[in-house]
């Protein structure tokens, strides 16, 4: 059988098992190793499935196993573990209440200011996953808890995750850099403009959100004296000397992004015990939680790790790339097929994996258009993170969704999503026809 | 008892992420203060990720934590919901055993070829193999126990408990806009 | 016509990949089309240090494996990657190239492994690139924050070195923060990288390289090819040595003429400094004769063996330049 034809199939069939609320990573891992079984069975020409066991087996387990077995992740359980402690002990409370104080008259200002929590965080982290995990642990329940709608509270940081990988540093920018051969930190420049266009839109859009329905922002009611306001400040310190100590220690040459994270957490269970809000009870209990989220949340990664291996083995990628090669599309027709295939492809793969699967093709295309490589970069990342919050398969939905727990479902995440993206879309627009946004920063420097 | 194993196999998990934030911790303290170090701290840590994320996998079973996408399904009556939670759990089932086979056969290969990882200490292949096989394993055997669970509930009439994110969450406010 | 798979870890860009595409167009142009090369690049099918497994289940039918992830499994390649005083890429990627096509008991140690060897790379020669200090002797390095890879790594931990653990493609950063005050690598890599910007100095060691790397192949998917299609693919793996050999040595000047124009100082490590490093190389080299023979091989023959060929290939070199300039 034809590997493509397989390859589509396997498309639908995910789409259906989700339909039936089979699990997520389930779905992936099972249509991932059907899949691979086929292929490997029929490869021949005849069917032969002894022949298929060994390398099936082989490639679901080295696929799984080394998305797990690895150093450079071990800052999403550090990260979901320094959301807990940072609860439990009182940080990240008592950052919401001087946000929500300070902002009392911006409507929706406490969704707002965490956005831009996420704009900043995504400039340690170099992952969109860790930017998300981290930040919807700390997010998502506070905005709960000051009644805004749930679909904001979770949409809002779903989103505003995607930031990670635009904003510097970004572990997707160095592997386009590798596969492109252009410079990373040229790359690293031209996502800054772009990443605070993005996070501008989200703003944007949670004004207009708030302001058709002021309800899903409950405003701040009670009488603000500026001593409220200069105390509420006073009690968010140790947030603030977490973040500083994050970004003094990575830009200050001490660790790295990756360290920072087990740095970040000793210091918080530090403050927590100095402060008396921290029990080793508590840290237990939320070291629990951070192991059991963290490992739903590797097994969805890892599950996804084998579907794509599997679609690389279809060869349905080539195909794709090839089919808009030969139909020699002017340059505008062209831009608009590669923002659908990046597009599409989002739905059901993960940022990685499109790019491994398609940047040997889709790079000479582009470069025999003639078009800037950083730039092509930034939309190719732009495109690859809208990817993560679209559905069915939107990694950064189900970081929230595993993180909020029974308090929202999936759906109204996804459909908090829509008036993000639709925004998105429009800043997508703007960073395809304005190489300028891109490229200022980088050529000025 | 199986219970208890979930319990002890999430608690090694946390001495596993308390043990490696502290290997990295120390090691940054080190290079910072004498200009020191932990030797072949990358390689402990990826096998302590693996102690980590896997060994929890029975209890995040358990806690039905896997994330399920259910607009369709949460529209049908509450029995053929049930059913398909069971067949979500078949489907499981079936995604888990070539893993399962796999990882025996890495443990396996990994402790009588003696394989190591290349650094100072020369550490062996074999400890993140088979961790790996015991999560999956106990993952697999309760996933096993919650779909004869979960059959039983439904031919005696009842509903099986869904995911973490049910319909009844759904409906609990009133706001579907 | 039969299509083989190829899983490679590494991008379709670089010396490397254009040698790896050179052997997969060899290969089809030897067989006259009935065998055709499919490369999956970029670990789509398996990560590096999965490769070996991936290879021997027959996940792809070829694929590149890099010896310093399987010590054990390996043992014989890593004879590439030690410290020995052979900085020259072309020289010793044929003396690895003619140890591992010509040693019964190398074939029969991967024949266990369900391998067959069919051609090899090299990363070239090793040197050292540093931020607001440089490496003029083995004493420098003293006290110094350096990344580094494989035994040259050992080496500088035992000279004194912190050693810092981070990939290449974090070693801008590193040093650019000031995390990092050297970085192990090679010329193409740093210019590659642009590591010029925030390097201040480049030592050239010539001392060794890391070149147990190469393409091996499924025993079954072997066996199950015509003596003549064997032979193409293993011609062809021959040849990979002359292709990334040339390639390399252009990438590598023109990478040191950029750093130059970049202001970076380039200094030749003096010879009795580069000795001092070979020695304390030579536990290392000790090291892995035991592991050898601990693997059922002869460790100390081979190294001999493959010193013999090193100096052959240099003698030729030398009297015939190389292939290319021929
Ligand atoms: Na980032
Ligand atoms: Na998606």
């Amino acid at each position: 059988m034809d590997g493509s034809i397989i390859g589509i199939c396997a498309f639908a069939a995910v789409i259906g098992l989700l339909a039936i609320r089979v699990p997520i990573a389930f779905a992936l891992a099972a249509i991932g190793t059907i899949g691979t079984f086929v292929i490997f069975a029929t490869r021949t020409g005849a069917f032969t499935p002894d022949r298929a066991v060994r390398p099936t087996t082989s490639l679901v387990f080295s696929n799984s196993f080394d998305l797990i077995h690895s150093y450079d992740l071990s800052m999403i359980p550090l990260f979901i573990a320094l959301g807990h402690i940072a609860y439990r002990a009182d940080i990240t409370t008592r950052i919401y209440d001087a946000a929500r104080v300070w902002l009392a008259r911006v409507p929706g200002g406490v969704a707002m200011a965490s956005v831009v929590g996420c704009g900043g965080f995504s400039a340690i982290t170099g992952s969109s996953i860790a930017c998300a995990s981290t930040m919807g642990r700390i997010c998502s329940p506070e905005m709960l808890r000051m009644g805004y709608d749930k679909s904001l509270a979770t949409a809002s940081v779903a989103a505003g995750g995607t930031l990670g990988s635009l904003i510097p540093p970004s572990v997707l920018f160095i592997i386009y850099g590798i596969f492109t051969e252009t410079s990373i930190s040229s790359l690293f420049l031209a996502g800054i403009l772009p990443g605070i266009l993005s996070l501008l839109g989200f703003l944007l859009t949670i004004f207009i959100w708030v302001k058709r329905k002021p309800s899903a922002a409950p405003a701040f009611t009670g009488v603000i004296t500026g001593r409220d306001k200069w105390l509420a400040a006073v009690g968010a310190w140790p947030a603030l000397a977490l973040f500083g100590l994050i970004v003094g220690g990575i830009y200050g040459g001490f660790f790295t992004a990756t360290e920072a994270a087990a740095i970040c957490v000793a210091a918080a269970i530090l403050i927590g015990f100095a402060q008396r809000k921290l029990t080793l009870t508590d840290l237990w209990e939320s070291l629990r939680e951070t192991c059991i989220q963290t490992s739903a949340i590797f097994l969805i990664a890892a599950a996804a790790k084998i579907f794509v291996a599997f679609i690389a083995l279809t060869g349905v990628a080539p195909v794709i790339v090839n089919g808009v090669s030969d139909a020699q599309l002017s340059p505008v027709v062209l831009l608009a097929a590669i923002a659908l295939i990046y597009l599409v492809l989002g739905m059901f793969l993960d940022p990685i994996g499109i790019m491994v699967l398609t940047l040997p093709l889709m790079v000479p295309l582009v470069e025999s258009y003639g078009f800037n490589l950083i730039w092509f970069g930034v939309v190719v990342i732009k495109l690859l993170e809208i990817g993560l919050i679209t559905p069915p398969v939107g990694l950064n939905v189900f970081v929230i969704s595993n993180v909020v727990g029974k308090a929202v479902p999936i759906d109204r995440i996804f459909s908090g999503i829509t008036r993000f993206l639709a925004i998105d879309v429009l800043v997508l627009i703007l960073i395809m026809s304005f190489p300028i946004i891109s490229l200022l920063i980088p050529n000025s420097l | 008892m199986l219970h208890r194993i979930e319990r002890l196999l999430l608690d090694l998990a946390c001495c596993a992420v308390v043990a490696l934030g502290a290997l990295i911790t120390i090691s940054v303290a080190l290079r910072v203060t004498v200009n020191g170090g932990i030797p072949d701290t990358i390689v402990m840590v990826r096998e302590l990720m693996v102690m980590a994320i896997v060994l929890p996998l029975a209890a995040a079973t358990t806690a039905r934590a896997h994330i399920v996408v259910e607009f369709l399904s949460n529209r049908m009556p509450l029995r053929t919901q049930g059913w398909l939670v069971v067949a979500g759990g078949v489907m499981g089932l079936l995604a888990l055993s070539p893993l399962l086979y796999a990882g025996w056969n890495e443990a396996a290969h990994a402790i009588t070829g003696g394989s190591y990882y290349f650094g100072q200490l020369n550490l062996p292949k074999w400890p993140g193999r088979v961790l790996f096989l015991i999560g999956m394993s106990f993952c697999w055997l309760r996933l096993l126990l919650l779909v004869i669970g979960d059959v039983r509930t439904l031919r005696s009439g009842g509903v099986p408990q869904m995911s973490q994110t049910t319909t009844s969450s759904f409906t609990e406010d009133g706001d579907k806009s | 016509q039969t299509t083989l798979i190829l899983g490679e870890a590494g991008p379709n860009r670089g010396a490397r990949a254009v040698a790896t595409q050179a052997f997969a167009d060899d290969v089809t142009a030897r067989t006259n089309g009935d065998l055709q090369i499919d490369i999956q690049w970029g670990g789509a099918l398996f990560k590096a240090d999965a490769a070996l497994q991936g290879v021997s289940d027959g996940v792809a039918d070829l694929g590149t494996i890099i010896g310093v992830y399987f010590p054990q499994e390996m043992v014989a390649y890593g004879i590439a990657d030690l410290p020995l005083q052979n900085a020259d890429a072309w020289v010793g990627m044929r003396a690895t190239d003619a140890l591992m096509r010509t040693d019964p008991s190398i074939a029969a140690n991967l024949a266990d492994q369900d391998l067959v060897y069919l051609g090899t790379f090299t990363t070239s020669a090793v040197n050292i690139g540093c931020k607001d200090t440089a490496i003029r002797t083995a004493e420098d390095i003293e006290g110094l924050k350096v990344r580094g890879v494989g035994a040259y790594g050992k080496v500088f931990n035992d000279l004194g070195a912190n050693m810092v653990a981070m990939s290449i493609y974090d070693a801008y950063q590193g040093l650019d923060t000031g995390l990092l005050d050297c970085s192990q690598g090679y010329s193409y890599a740093v210019a590659a990288l642009k590591q010029q910007e925030v390097m201040t100095s480049y030592t050239l060691m010539d001392w060794g390289q890391v070149g147990a790397l190469g393409i091996f192949m499924n025993k079954f998917a072997y066996d199950a090819l015509s003596p003549e299609h064997q032979q193409a693919l293993n011609d062809a793996g021959v040849g990979m040595a002359d292709t990334l050999g040339r390639l390399i040595n252009a990438d590598n000047d023109a990478a040191v003429q950029t750093m130059q124009e970049a202001g970076v100082e380039v200094i030749t490590l003096d010879a009795a400094e580069r000795d001092k490093l070979v020695a304390r190389g030579a536990p290392y080299i000790d090291t892995w004769i035991e592991q050898a023979n601990a693997a059922g091989l002869d460790g100390a023959g081979m190294l001999d063996r493959y010193r013999t060929l090193l100096a052959e290939f240099t003698a030729e070199r030398d009297a015939q330049g190389y292939p290319w300039d021929r």
